[in-house]
């Protein structure tokens, strides 16, 4: 195999004519595959809201709509928007956002049935909480079921970037120059290597897929709910422990103050509301206020004064 | 009956025969590579819960590496890289018209390049999915048979062969179907390299007739049409399987 052909032509493929020229190769692969995945992610939970919520006949026509981007190959999507687009709106839709349409299309359409799943798989539990309290089914939804939906589905959604870098190639089709195409120029342009350039580009797709696939396991074992119980209880232990070494009476825990608090048993750990008017939720719950007005329950008074309240005399 | 007008939107004839020999094209493929697929898939799946650790690294870095790199360009490697790589003459033997006439009017084709390495191209591609969902399938069936047959005196690979090949599959199938439907997608992306199957010939009676809107229409009914048969076999299947059940119970 001749690589002094290869590295001649690194640059290129890496990031086509870029300073000069237009950018492409590997470079506009990524930019690509980026774009699409966030632009994904987006339509994708708000699809898998959609599906969650709805009931009966909504839920079926939104199922068909649904299926019929999984339905159809990528390759037909991407003929609809670079050929029909233009002749529907008489605009000049270029052949990169094109792509980036299908491509979010088609991959929101699998992650909206990932997030409907991860929805349902929320114990009931937590709905009736929220409810409770008096929130409106919208800031339940938002606040307290996808925080935890969200972090169980990341790894799918990682997967499922992955599948974009891959399906980035069909830009290839419509003559984006991303990098198969670049790769079959140089193709094109050297003639007798074709083996060795098709080889090299696997190379960079395999570098830049499987290490996504790495990630998304590695995410896989930390967003885990069970390892994430088990490394908070021993950072929680970690930290009570100098204190009742140091003869302090042991604070309250403030997960057992919320337990009790939301069903309403203890009134003296009550914990102070934030701007929405909800109760401070756990660290890893995204909370809507930036500050987090809870120093007072960590000051060693205010927990003494909360143990005390706290038993019954 | 339609006015000249509206006649004049459809697609003639000619473009609907196009489009139909694309679809035969495209299912014959797509036959071909769940069969082979999934005959290899469970050589695969077999390797990789073999006891040789040699045999499952290599099983694992083949899964590795044909999931991670895009169909397209693994198209691109089999029609443009390896013939390449071919001694001199064995091009003009693949690219020359073989034909065997077998009394009358059947007739066998040598299958043409294009065909040869999007064969190639998907089911390899395909292999790396099928083995998955079956290993999948191997782990829900319970130690316990593995255990029992081995004390019956049965081999690793007659316990494979003969008790939990079956039993996984059937545990995969729902799963398998789904990766059959990605392999008719798939076939797809070997318009790429010039094989005359649907895609293709949709963006031909396009180029050719300028009815951007029914080329393209009628493709998509084609492959949605084929994806609700296989959807609908697992249906049946599931729904069979459930009055068995039900039959059994009582």
């Amino acid at each position: 195999m001749d690589l002094a052909v290869l590295l001649d032509n690194l640059p290129y493929l890496l990031w086509g004519a870029y300073p000069e020229g237009p950018l492409g190769g590997a470079a506009l692969t990524l930019l690509l595959s980026i774009g699409s995945a966030v632009l994904s992610a987006a339509l994708g939970v708000c699809l898998g809201v959609a599906l969650a919520m709805s009931r009966g006949v909504k839920r079926h026509l939104l199922t068909l709509f649904l299926g019929f981007f999984r339905a159809i190959p990528v390759l037909m999507l991407i003929f609809w928007t670079y050929f029909l687009l233009p002749i529907a709106f008489g605009i000049d839709v270029p052949g990169l956002v094109s792509v980036m349409l299908a491509l979010s299309l088609v991959s929101a359409a699998y992650l909206a049935h990932s997030v409907a799943a991860g929805i349902a798989g929320i114990r009931s539990g937590q709905w009736d909480a929220g409810l409770s309290l008096g929130l409106p089914r919208l800031k339940v939804l938002r606040y307290i079921i996808l925080p935890q939906a969200l972090q169980v589905m990341l790894p799918s959604f990682i997967n499922q970037w992955v599948t974009l870098i891959k399906d980035s190639s069909l830009a290839y089709i419509v003559g984006v120059n991303e990098l198969t195409l670049v790769a079959s120029q140089v193709n094109g342009r050297l003639v007798v290597y074709p083996a060795e350039i098709f080889l090299f580009v696997g190379v960079i797709y395999f570098i830049l897929c499987s290490a996504l696939a790495q990630f998304a396991a590695w995410v896989g074992r930390h967003a885990d709910p069970v390892a994430i119980a088990a490394r908070r209880s021993r950072r929680s232990a970690k930290d009570q422990l100098p204190a009742g070494a140091a003869g302090h009476p042991r604070p309250t825990d403030p997960r057992h103050c919320r337990a009790t608090t939301l069903t309403g048993a203890s009134p003296a750990c009550a914990e102070p509301e934030d701007a929405f008017g909800l109760p401070q939720l756990p660290g890893w719950v995204h909370s809507p206020s930036s500050t987090r007005p809870s120093a007072a329950i960590h000051s060693p008074a205010a927990r003494n004064a909360a143990t005390e309240a706290g038993t019954p005399a | 009956m339609l006015s000249p007008f509206e006649t004049d939107q459809l697609l003639a004839p000619k473009y609907l025969l196009w489009m139909w020999r694309g679809f035969e094209t495209t299912l014959q493929l797509t036959a071909i590579a769940v069969v082979l697929s999934t005959l290899l898939g469970l050589f695969l799946a077999a390797a990789r819960s073999s006891g040789h650790a040699g045999l499952r690294m290599a099983a694992s870095s083949y899964t590795a590496l044909f999931r991670n790199t895009p169909l397209l360009v693994q198209l691109l490697f089999w029609y443009f890289g390896v013939p390449a790589l071919f001694p001199d003459g064995w091009m003009e033997w693949f690219t020359a018209v073989h034909r065997i006439d077998l009394a009358g009017a059947l007739t066998l084709r040598w299958p043409s390049l294009e065909f040869l390495a999007g064969m190639f191209g998907v089911v390899l591609y395909s292999t790396a999915y099928v083995s998955e969902e079956i290993r999948s399938g191997i782990r829900g069936v319970s130690p316990a048979q593995w255990m029992t047959a081995a004390a019956m005196g049965f081999t690793r690979g007659q316990v494979l062969r003969h008790i939990v090949f079956p039993q996984a599959i059937r545990m995969a199938l729902p799963s398998l179907l789904g990766q059959y439907m990605n392999i008719l997608k798939n076939t797809s992306l070997t318009m790429a390299i010039g094989l005359a199957e649907l895609s293709y010939t949709s963006r031909q009676v396009e180029a050719e007739s300028f009815r951007t809107f029914q080329a393209f229409g009628v493709a998509t009914l084609f492959y949605i049409a084929a994806i609700a048969i296989i959807e609908s076999i697992g249906h049946w299947r599931q729904q069979t399987r459930l009055a068995r059940d039900a039959a059994g119970r009582s």
